[in-house]
């Protein structure tokens, strides 16, 4: 009987002694943030900031916000830009170019899921920020920031798309599925966060200079919302808001048209973040080499035919149509296309770029003409470490003070200020050009030279009301009522259990 | 969890009441040991009775009894398949029992897991492959060795040195989570058994079914490998050296286009079919060669193996030390590898009560990894362009685009050192005779550093490296990559162990906890402009501009219950009995625990009354069960929303870093479960010669891991919601037969065969998202795994014949098409070719494996040989399906039988430089049968031997891979890469390898 107590005693001890306690299940994810932890880090909210001003690097062929995609769905759709590259190459490109595109393309989809993944990341910003301890400045500074950019990202949506769901708050999982998020909001109801957002923003963000380089300004704020307003023809608002922007003395041109897309000013002209720069997508050489948009520069770069180190893969090719709408002088031409040059005579030169880089002549290159303001220079600009051409650290030059002029002369037209001409010339002045007069045509002829291959022109055209009449005139199979946006991408359609509805015609 | 303890306390306590009773009488206690009376081993789990009582005893695995008996009494010995002893006790306490067998091949003894059992008591589905199979083939993993010996085992094998062979038992029952099986080894559970040397292993346990597995509960489901390591015996002490030494080379190699042919097909190609002009000039034939690139590649390797041991102890002692090594240079340039192992296991008896016990190793290993990738640029090299020419190599990049694959083995050299320490140190108490104690902490340590440095070279100026400068293939700069990986893991078992028999009753109880705790680390650096020195290889000698460092780790813990009932009787009725209770820190504290029971029921019908007067059985048992297990091979804290960090964006020129959520995870994630049911019958007649068993399961698995896609707006990364929905099952048969026997006086010859069938179906992805996986080339997935089909089913376009004039093509869904071309079927019939007309063609998963094993010895010879073969499974041939310069070289068969107008019956496409769509034209039948080993041993008489103090002498060949039938055109029908979704596609895969060996086993 004493044996068996002492077993049991043995026993019941070495099951106590594993029965471990509770703690020892309890392990966190090792060199991973919780969620929980993440949070409770004092600059939590900041860094979920940094973490919404990343997503302007969505790009490659995934998904996308502002990089190589969208360049598709905007130069190329319009008739500024070709697809470029081999005929056969990147065939949903070609849909895009030639209007023939449907609901499965992916480039659609990618934008789609780009732009709602960084609207995600906004509205979590947001709301760990509303419950930050920040004091009410900064608190206020960031959330202009993030709002700046959801404004930004639901303005490219509402133009790509028309009326898109509305998520402006984190669902809770249980309200994912709910018919709030899942349909479609109204145009203007969308155009109502963007003006709301950038109307925040612009009320709280700091002026050009009071806060870093790269961050969003009161004066990008404004401009955009200039821009939104002046796509709702509520000209008053966009010529006050433009004014401000103009009246801060906070940005110039830059003399040299060429030099603005260029990394290093050039006799203290130019270069990036200049004076002229109003919104810029920052990027620099880090270890990753991921603070970059990848693809920007090197997919509408050069494409060789072999036989030399080529730049990439040709897209978004400048028209004839577009070369010809530079009147003579024009210095912004041969600013914005790359000339490739015929292979006859024998020993053609090729084409020199602006710092010494040698492009063959045109039997060793794919297309004839390239875009040149993504071009970075390998010999004179930032120097990679890897040679990684898809990570050209390129700036993305998204607002430019001399759009904020142009908005300022056709809403100054609209409302028979005649000071549109005085913002017209500002602009013909710096390209070389004679004054002119600032009418509504006059201004629209302006704006497709000096924003040429800058992601504006397919909007812009819709925006005017004349894309079927410009793009069909061009070739292409634009239909009215139809061609004006993109088709919803038919797997969100499907998720979403057929509640959110197609565009009309597709 | 303390109700669970609670439970097994009182459990414990009513059963030493129960107990009390036995010990009230007067009576001697007597001690012993039982042997085999032929070759004198303990014999484990001996029923031992007074005789005309109902008290009774089984003997330990010692072999050792202790039993109280009336000192005038007489004691019964029982164990099946020997001849029962009776034997008078006549006062005295010492009592040394030998019994005779009376048969021999189901009185195996099988590790099952926290204990051992009596085959013939074994209610699931367990297979044994003892050390000495697995030593004789000179391979370094054991599981390599035991691949076509037990039915429903497939072991896929790689030729590459250091390549643990891809493990599926019973099918595949995830797709997302880990699919290999649980190894364990001398109770340390582990996932990787490459230090273990084959030598010093006793037997591997495979428990197959669910009802055998369930004690090893939520990590059970892809199967349990247990292996168990030698021990010394008490006795003389034994030396023995074995040893191989040979060599190794590919045993199959394709064969691929000579300089002309392959001009002459890209040629017609280009100027036939394309843009008219000729793409391989003859001026670049005359100038060039006639490479065989895989000759420039491949080597005959050495092989080497040596095992020294000694063992022995005295009546408290035990010891075994084994000392090995093995190298092996692989087949592939620059290859080489070697392993050292080493193994200290002794066993102390403190007194009759205590046992302590010590099981460790330690093995280092060195290897000089080769990239695969090799051996897809071989493949596309242009075979007019020399692979190297003195210092200088042929600039294939000029040629096809494609890296020189020997200038890519040689200006990379990617080495790691291994050290690992495994062991197992063990206290066994048996306080009284029937109940058995044992708390075991085993430790396994591992510390890895990779070290891979790639060379500079340059393709022009004056350090070009080329034979013709140019072209894209270059290095600016030199790069060094250091990683130091730790893993170190601890697991302590306590366990209590009490069998009893009541009369015909006999009970076996198993109560256990186990604590365990894994860890690991990684530091990883990577730096620029190294020296090429390889004493300079390190961190510090590089630049620090574009340096990177990181560190990441990984911790996860575990706390189970187990117990296990045994309870025969008359050893008619068997009753298995199980239940675990897993505890983990991998899950949501909610949803943590798992619990897995299993049931096993079986009938020695052979022990039946109505059997007495049988003389043909000599064993019949039916056994059925069923058991629920998990599978847990999933990321730890997969169900936590984790913060992206590190998420760059440049202020004011420099960078920050921000964070992000961007995964919704499911909160509720938990393991995946697999429930199991199995009916088997295993039989012996004709005197035991022939015994065999067979078993049909059905193996459902279910809450597998699988994604859903949800709608971008809730801002997913990638749209993917993963949870556990999709279902899977594996159903089949099993059958073993083996038939042993003596012809003669000089002769002895046995012959086994095994197979097994198996279906693989996802029974429901239940709202899952249908998975598309093994890209190839352009080709885009090959694979898709959705409903009613297997695993990682090849999904793709069927191809019907090929075109062979213009009516067909006007006639068909390919307008643009040219005689020549592969005519593909338009499988939804709208007119069009395109990714609507892919259609299912089966999976790389065999429905039949199968294996035969035959020795034979007559006199001093010896004659083994083992084989193995799969059937019913599908290779996709990815090298050839993915073209991806139009220069590209190709195979011999493709070039001479391609179609022309002259050869319109081939079966090969006309020349053609561009890829074709993923086809039923790449997907070929993966069957093979092979002679896995062949060996001839001679032992030299022992006369010979005496005077050199020889006990003896074995000098043999043997050949690991004799010879290989297959009706695949590719390097091997063994594709060891890939996951459950994308297995079975050939790309940069290891050849299987060859081995030629001679060796020697010496007994000192």
């Amino acid at each position: 009987m004493k044996n068996i107590q002492r077993i049991s005693i043995i026993l019941t001890s070495t099951i106590i002694l594993t029965a471990c306690s509770k703690d020892f299940l309890e392990v966190d994810p090792q060199g991973q943030l919780t969620e929980v932890q993440a949070l409770s880090d004092p600059d939590a909210a900041e860094k979920l900031v940094g973490g919404v001003y990343q997503t302007l690097y969505f790009g490659g062929f995934g998904n996308t916000t502002v990089g190589f995609l969208m360049v598709m769905a905007t130069d190329v759709a319009s008739d500024d830009g070709d697809k470029g590259s081999t005929p056969a190459d990147f065939a949903p490109a070609g849909e895009i170019d030639n209007f023939t595109v449907n609901s499965n393309n992916f480039i659609l989809n990618n934008l789609w899921n780009g732009h709602y993944a960084a609207i995600a990341r906004a509205n979590r910003a947001i709301e760990i920020l509303e419950q930050s301890s920040f004091s009410d400045v900064i608190k206020n500074r960031l959330l202009g920031e993030v709002r700046f950019l959801r404004g930004l990202y639901y303005f490219n949506m509402v133009r790509l798309f028309g009326g898109v769901p509305k998520l402006i708050r984190v669902p809770d999982p249980s309200e994912g599925n709910s018919d709030e998020f899942q349909t479609r909001a109204t145009r203007e109801e969308i155009y109502q966060v963007i003006i709301d957002d950038l109307s925040f923003a612009s009320q709280n963000l700091p002026l050009k200079g009071a806060t870093p380089v790269g961050r969003a300004t009161k004066g990008a704020a404004q401009s955009y919302l200039a821009k939104v307003y002046l796509y709702q023809k509520n000209y008053q608002q966009a010529f006050d808001l433009t004014n401000e922007v103009i009246n801060s003395g906070l940005y110039s041109l830059v003399n040299n048209y060429a030099f603005i897309f260029r990394e290093n000013a050039v006799n203290g002209m130019g270069g990036i973040n200049n004076s002229e720069s109003v919104f810029e997508v920052q990027t620099g050489i880090n270890v990753g080499e991921n603070a970059v948009s990848p693809l920007f520069s090197n997919g509408q770069g050069a494409r060789g035919r072999g036989g030399w180190n080529d730049l990439g893969f040709g897209f978004n090719t400048p028209t004839t149509d577009l070369v010809n709408a530079y009147e003579a002088g024009d210095t912004r031409r041969d600013a914005t296309v790359i000339f490739i040059n015929p292979t006859l005579p024998a020993n053609s030169p090729g084409t020199v770029l602006w710092d010494g880089f040698r492009i063959p002549s045109q039997d060793s290159v794919e297309n004839q003409r390239y875009s040149y303001k993504p071009y970075h220079s390998a010999l004179r600009e930032s120097p990679q470490v890897s040679n990684n051409k898809d990570t050209k650290p390129k700036n993305i030059r998204l607002m430019r003070y001399a759009e904020v002029l142009l908005i300022n002369a056709e809403a100054a037209a609209n409302l028979g200020n005649p000071i549109a001409t005085t913002r017209l010339n500002d602009v013909r002045t710096r390209a070389n050009l004679a004054p002119s007069t600032g009418t509504i045509e006059n201004i629209w002829k302006e704006r497709r030279v000096e924003l040429a291959m800058e992601q504006d022109r397919f909007f812009d055209l819709v925006r005017q009301g004349r894309a079927g009449t410009v793009l069909r005139a061009h070739g292409k199979s634009f239909a009215d009522n139809k061609n004006e946006v993109f088709p919803i991408p038919q797997v969100q359609i499907d998720l979403s259990g057929g509640r959110l509805t197609q565009n009309p015609g597709y | 969890m303390k109700r669970i303890s609670t439970f097994i306390t009182s459990a414990f306590l009513l059963l030493s009441l129960f107990t009390t009773a036995v010990f009230a009488q007067e009576t001697i206690t007597v001690k012993g040991k039982v042997t085999d009376a032929s070759s004198g081993e303990s014999l484990i789990g001996v029923t031992i009775v007074v005789k005309g009582s109902n008290q009774g005893v089984n003997s330990d695995v010692q072999g050792n009894f202790s039993i109280s008996a009336p000192s005038n009494s007489t004691l019964v010995f029982s164990y099946l398949g020997y001849t029962t002893n009776e034997v008078p006790v006549n006062n005295r306490t010492s009592l040394n029992v030998q019994l005779e067998s009376s048969s021999e091949v189901l009185e195996q003894v099988v590790v099952v897991g926290y204990g051992t059992q009596r085959k013939s008591d074994v209610t699931g589905s367990v297979s044994r492959v003892s050390g000495a199979e697995i030593a004789k083939e000179p391979v370094l993993a054991a599981t390599q060795a035991i691949q076509g010996k037990v039915a429903g085992v497939q072991i896929i094998s790689s030729g590459a040195p250091n390549t643990l062979p891809t493990v599926r038992v019973r099918g595949t029952g995830t797709a997302l989570a880990g699919a290999n099986p649980l190894y364990v080894v001398d109770g340390v559970i582990t996932d990787d058994i490459r230090n273990i040397n084959s030598n010093d292993i006793v037997s591997m346990d495979i428990l197959k079914d669910a009802s055998a597995t369930a004690i090893y509960g939520m990590r059970a489901a892809n199967g349990v490998l247990l292996i168990t390591t030698k021990k010394g015996k008490s006795g003389k002490t034994v030396l023995e050296y074995n040893g191989t030494v040979g060599f190794k080379e590919a045993s199959n190699l394709v064969n691929m286009a000579g300089a002309n042919q392959y001009a002459g097909y890209v040629n017609e190609a280009s100027v036939f079919y394309g843009s008219g002009d000729e793409l391989i000039s003859p001026q670049l034939l005359e100038n060039g060669g006639n490479t065989d690139w895989y000759d420039a590649i491949l080597k005959t390797g050495l092989q080497q193996n040596h095992n020294l041991s000694l063992s022995g102890g005295s009546e408290n002692i035990t010891y075994f030390f084994s000392a090995g090594l093995l190298t092996d240079e692989g087949i592939i340039q620059t290859n080489e590898f070697d392993r050292i192992t080493l193994r200290s296991n002794n066993e102390f008896n403190v007194n009759d009560k205590l046992k302590f016990s010590t099981l460790a190793s330690y093995s280092r290993f060195k290897v000089r990894e080769v990239d695969l990738n090799a051996f897809n640029l071989a493949y596309r090299a242009a075979p007019y362009v020399p692979s190297k020419i003195g210092d200088l190599y042929g600039n294939t990049s000029l040629s096809n685009n494609v890296g020189n694959p020997l200038l890519n083995l040689e200006k990379n050299n990617d080495q790691s050192i291994g050290n690992r320490v495994q062991g197992t140190f063990a206290l066994d108490y048996k306080p009284i005779p029937w109940l058995a104690l044992r708390s075991s902490f085993g430790i396994d340590v591992d510390f890895f550093k990779n070290t891979s440095y790639s060379f500079r070279f340059a393709n022009t100026g004056e350090n070009n490296i080329f034979l013709t400068s140019g072209g894209n293939q270059l290095r600016n700069n030199s790069g060094l990559g250091v990683t130091n990986n730790n893993s170190s893991r601890w697991v302590w078992d306590n366990t209590a162990t009490a069998s009893k028999i009541f009369g015909k009753h006999n009970f076996s109880l198993l109560v256990g906890t186990t604590a365990e705790q894994i860890r690991f680390g990684s530091l990883t650096g990577n730096r620029v402009g190294v020296p090429e020195d390889e004493d300079q290889w390190f961190l510090g000698a590089g630049s620090t501009i574009g340096a990177s460092n990181n560190s990441s780790g990984d911790l996860s813990t575990r706390n189970s219950y187990l117990t296990r009932l045994n309870y025969s009787f008359a050893a008619k009725y068997l009753l298995t009995a199980t239940f675990r209770a897993d505890g983990t820190s991998r899950f949501p504290s909610d949803n943590r625990w798992g619990y897995f029971p299993s049931v096993g029921l079986g009938w020695n019908i052979v022990n039946e009354e109505f059997m007495r007067d049988n003389t043909f059985f000599t064993a019949l048992k039916l056994r059925g069960s069923y058991g629920e297990v998990g599978n847990d091979q999933i990321p730890t804290s997969i169900y936590l929303p984790l913060a992206t960090i590190n998420q760059s964006y440049i202020f004011n020129g420099t960078e920050f870093l921000g964070i992000s959520f961007d995964q919704l995870p499911d909160r509720n994630i938990q393991w995946e479960t697999t429930k199991e049911f199995d009916l088997g019958l295993d039989f012996g007649f004709l005197e035991n010669r022939l015994t065999g068993e067979v078993d049909y399961y059905n193996k459902k698995t279910e809450d597998a891991l699988i994604p859903i896609v949800i709608p971008a707006i809730l801002g997913d990364a990638n749209n993917q919601f993963i949870t556990n929905a999709a279902s899977f099952s594996n159903r089949g048969v099993e059958l073993a037969l083996n038939w042993d026997t003596s012809a003669g006086d000089n002769w002895t010859y046995s012959v086994g065969i095994n197979g097994a069938y198996n279906k693989n179906e996802i029974t429901g992805l239940n709202g899952g998202q249908a998975l598309f996986d093994g890209g190839v080339g352009t080709q885009g997935p090959v694979t898709k795994s959705d409903n009613d089909q297997p695993i990682g089913s090849f999904f793709i376009l069927e191809t019907n014949g090929i075109f062979q004039n213009a009516a067909e093509i006007a006639a068909s869904a390919q307008p643009d098409a040219r005689p020549g071309d592969l005519r593909y079927v338009d499988l939804n019939g709208d007119g069009a070719i395109n990714a609507n007309d892919r259609g299912f063609f089966g999976s790389y998963q065999p429905k039949l494996t199968y294996g035969v094993n035959g020795s034979v010895t007559f006199k001093a010879f010896d004659l083994s040989v083992s084989t193995y073969g799969t059937a019913g499974g599908k290779i996709y041939n990815g090298k050839k399906a993915a073209r991806v310069d139009s220069r590209d070289n190709l195979e011999t068969v493709v070039a001479q039988n391609r179609w022309t107008p002259n050869n319109p019956n081939s079966s090969v496409p006309r020349a053609n430089l561009n890829p074709l769509p993923a086809s039923t034209y790449f997907l070929e039948k993966g069957d093979f049968f092979r002679i896995n080993n062949l060996t001839l041993g001679y032992a030299v008489p022992s006369k010979f031997l005496t005077r050199y103090k020889f006990q003896n002498v074995r000098a043999f060949v043997t050949a690991q891979n004799l010879a290989t039938i297959t009706g695949y055109s590719g390097f091997t029908p063994e594709i060891t890469s890939g996951s459950p979704l994308n297995g079975g596609i050939e790309t940069g895969i290891y050849p299987t390898t060859r081995t030629l060996a001679f060796g020697i086993n010496v007994g000192f």
